[in-house]
């Protein structure tokens, strides 16, 4: 018969029993829940590379961990890279630097910290440390051996005169703390990664 | 309907538990990595990484790939930064972060050196060639004398696989040319094939995650197509 | 008794009745019965788009628009970004996996002679589409940057300004010169308003063929669930073919030699465009001047916009045994004449190319009126 459009949407055909009717229901719901769950899962694995690509790339996060070569900072002269927008100094001591800054008493200095604090194990000529004053954050001056330097051979600050001895450490003057130490590794004898 | 699942689960088993070849081989030249389930023989990647390094670097660039990138080839960070500080850039040895060294300053330069004949960046080499993988290997064992009828050009060489048969660059390898660390011999046909398989990866660093997620992903969809047309036929079957 | 409608309406829906409409025109609108899988196209055509324009929008955040550094930003997104190289694949094999649909789409409206009576501007929008997405494809093309598409998008702008006069003046105006620095990055904007143009005529396809849909009154079943099963069916379908493209034949259809930089000191041996562009290059290009190409390439779209009356059949007439077969040889006729115009030229393909090229014109201008005259009583 003609149909209107309320009939037509089909109730499940004019079957038996109630019971093969339900239990059909039941199949057919089963089927559909697994399908659209299954659909749903191909919606979530073909959006996931579009939203991980906007992740950082390789190439950004080798830009936000730089590989410096230090091989080449003769003794007694620091090599400054620029590194997110800060100024980083990489100093290689000498060991007369080094004889005299090792046995001082941390208690003793207006920030205390141990000489193994400051540079990594097995590294003892290498100090790594960012070049702003902690103080008046101005930069520093002292990586040449013809910079003013203090009466520490160490850093210098032209602003307000605090005085950091090589590896860093504040001696005196109106700043608070040692010179930050950035996060590095050191990749082989002549190479650092910061980060 | 029961049947096609118990198809379908039989096939996705023998597929997922399928072993590609393991290894590259010479006779006949086979790469690990042909195939719809081909994956990258690591070994044979250094070993071709080592080739083209002594080798094809001196004259060839490949300013797509960094240093960084042979991670991919089993390498740590302390070789791959060992790699890259043998190697000397104009600024100074070179990082995990730089790009492959590109030999000349400028093209000009290059063309200077070789009259006009400039050796084509590699980086993309096996793919902008039709079975480029077979392509490159044929070139480098495929140096021969130049028959009768044939007058070679001034600089060139008589070579059967490339397009004219006369290519201007030397026969670059020779046996036992590098030692490989893993103790294969290094015939010249060896060497071919290793950096044939080291150049394929150049051009195609992601073939091992293609093929692997492409697996999955075909065996998830031919299951939600047999689930989206079977349900689309019971939905039918319910109206009259 | 207070049913449920007579409570104050949600917020959303008495502002903007965004369910109503739903309601009215997909999930409870009357379809008729017995509609084909094929019927899906547009909407796969449509989904295929909105996936090609996501795709395109993650490529175009690293993506750079000038000649020198765009086949080099390509590599970083393949080789740098995250799935960069998923993304890319996914562009790629849309953009063949849409073409293949619209073909098919056209082949369909010209088998079953859909553009007769009120059909005809449901065709003279499915020629739109093609003829906008053709022009799509081919900026896509030529932004990859790679040894061929950097010669064809040279090669195009040189011939355009030698042109000269009012058409030399329009090439230039499209192309910015024939060596300008600049060209790539408006090809890059012209790709982008061309893609947002075929989302607007697919959404007017498929609403124009509701108009000449078949009638309803026997029978119809509302469209949900019945045919947003079958939709997803397709879908799903689609999907799978694609992603067998996509991760085992992802250069299918490819030139090689594209995969290389854009060099302009250096000309590759054969310049072949996609193969969905095939066809019409092969029309174009089977004229020697420029002129001329353009001349033929018209005159090959022409021919199908003259389809509605060039086909003698009468409207609501159901197509002969003859004429389908006939339409049956043409595709394997434009197949034929893609194929010859990929392969290395010689003799035997140039006079081939001009052979597909003559039966094509002959179907349409003599062997389809006469065919459909005699066949439709």
């Amino acid at each position: 018969m003609a149909g209107s459009g309320t009939e037509a949407l089909g109730h499940g055909g004019a079957n038996a029993a109630g019971h093969a009717e339900a239990e059909g229901a039941s199949k057919r719901d089963f089927l559909k829940i697994l399908t659209i769950a299954s659909g749903a899962v191909a919606a979530g694995a073909i959006a996931w590379p579009f939203i991980d690509a906007l992740n950082p790339t390789r190439e950004a996060e080798a830009t936000a961990r730089p590989i410096i070569n230090i091989g080449g900072i003769a003794e007694n002269t620091a090599m400054r890279v620029e590194w997110l927008g800060q100024p980083i100094y990489i100093r290689k001591l000498t060991a007369k630097q080094i004889a005299d800054n090792q046995f001082v008493v941390p208690a003793s200095l207006p920030d205390p910290a141990d000489f193994s604090d400051r540079v990594k194990p097995g590294y003892d000529s290498f100090v790594v440390v960012v070049g702003l004053n902690t103080g008046i954050a101005c930069e520093l001056e002292g990586n040449s051996p013809s910079d003013p330097r203090g009466p520490f051979d160490g850093w210098l600050c032209p602003c307000d005169g605090s005085v950091y001895d090589p590896l860093g450490r504040l001696r005196s003057g109106p700043a608070p703390k040692n010179l930050v130490i950035p996060r590095f590794t050191f990749l082989n004898d002549t190479q650092i990664q910061l980060g | 309907m029961r049947r096609t699942l118990l198809v379908t689960a039989a096939l996705a088993v023998a597929l997922l538990t399928h072993q590609a070849r393991a290894e590259d081989t010479l006779n006949p030249p086979h790469w690990q990595s042909e195939g719809s389930f081909g994956s990258y023989d690591k070994a044979a990647l250094q070993r071709g990484f080592l080739v083209y390094q002594t080798v094809c670097a001196s004259c060839h660039a490949a300013g797509e790939l960094h240093y960084r990138d042979l991670d991919a080839l089993g390498f740590d960070t302390a070789q791959i930064a060992a790699i890259a500080s043998n190697v000397k850039l104009p600024t100074g040895p070179a990082t995990a972060d730089d790009r492959f060294k590109n030999p000349y300053p400028d093209p000009a330069a290059a063309a200077a050196l070789f009259g006009g004949a400039i050796p084509p960046d590699l980086s993309t080499i096996v793919s902008a060639r039709p079975n480029g993988t077979r392509y490159v290997y044929d070139l480098l064992i495929g140096y021969a004398p130049a028959p009768g009828d044939v007058t070679l050009l001034p600089s060139h060489y008589y070579n059967t696989a490339y397009p004219g048969q006369q290519i201007a660059m030397p026969p670059p390898l020779k046996d036992n040319q590098v030692s490989y660390a893993d103790g294969t011999a290094a015939t010249a046909a060896q060497e071919a094939s290793d950096v044939a398989a080291f150049l394929t990866w150049a051009s195609d660093p992601n073939l091992d995650a293609r093929k692997e997620i492409g697996l999955r992903a075909t065996l998830f969809l031919i299951f939600l197509a047999i689930l989206a047309i079977a349900t689309k036929r019971k939905i039918w079957r319910e109206s009259v | 008794m207070a049913t449920p409608q007579a409570q104050t309406k949600p917020w959303l829906e008495s502002r903007l009745p965004l369910g109503a409409a739903w309601r009215a025109n997909v999930s409870h609108y009357q379809t008729a019965r017995d509609q084909p899988y094929l019927a899906t196209l547009p909407g796969l055509i449509l989904g295929a788009l909105i996936f090609l324009a996501l795709s395109g929008a993650v490529l175009s955040l690293f993506y750079v628009a000038a000649e020198g550094s765009a086949f080099h930003s390509i590599q970083f997104i393949i080789r740098s970004v995250n799935f960069g190289w998923l993304v890319q694949s996914f562009h790629t094999t849309g953009t063949t996996m849409l073409f293949a649909a619209v073909y098919l789409l056209l082949f369909r409206a010209i088998l079953g002679s859909s553009y007769k009576g009120q059909g005809d501007l449901v065709w003279f929008l499915e020629l739109k589409l093609f003829i906008i997405l053709l022009l799509t494809g081919w900026l896509g093309y030529v932004l990859a940057d790679g040894a061929t598409s950097y010669w064809s998008l040279h090669n195009a702008a040189l011939a355009g300004a030698r042109l000269g006069g009012f058409p030399g003046a329009i090439a230039d105006w499209i192309f910015g010169g024939p060596a300008g620095p600049g060209t790539l990055a408006r090809m890059a904007v012209f790709h982008v308003i061309l893609a947002l143009l075929l989302l607007a005529v697919i959404g007017a396809i498929i609403v124009a063929k509701r108009v000449v849909a078949p009638p309803v009154h026997r029978n119809p079943v509302a469209f949900h669930p019945y045919y947003t099963a079958q939709y997803f069916a397709a879908f799903v379908i689609f999907a799978l073919i694609f992603a067998i493209l996509v991760f085992f034949a992802p250069h299918l259809g490819e030139n090689h030699l594209n995969l290389a930089a854009g060099n302009p000191l250096m000309v590759p041996a054969l310049l072949t465009p996609p193969w969905y562009l095939l066809p019409i290059a092969a029309i174009g290009g089977v004229v020697p001047t420029t002129l001329g190409g353009v001349i033929a390439v018209i005159a090959g779209l022409a021919v199908l916009y003259a389809l509605p009356w060039l086909d003698r059949s009468k409207p609501g007439a159901s197509t002969g045994f003859l004429y389908k077969l006939l339409v049956f040889i043409l595709a394997l006729d434009v197949i034929a004449l893609a194929l010859a115009a990929a392969a290395p030229p010689s003799l035997v393909t140039a006079i081939l190319i001009k052979l597909f090229i003559a039966w094509y014109f002959l179907h349409f201008l003599v062997l389809t009126p006469l065919t459909s005259a005699t066949e439709s009583k």
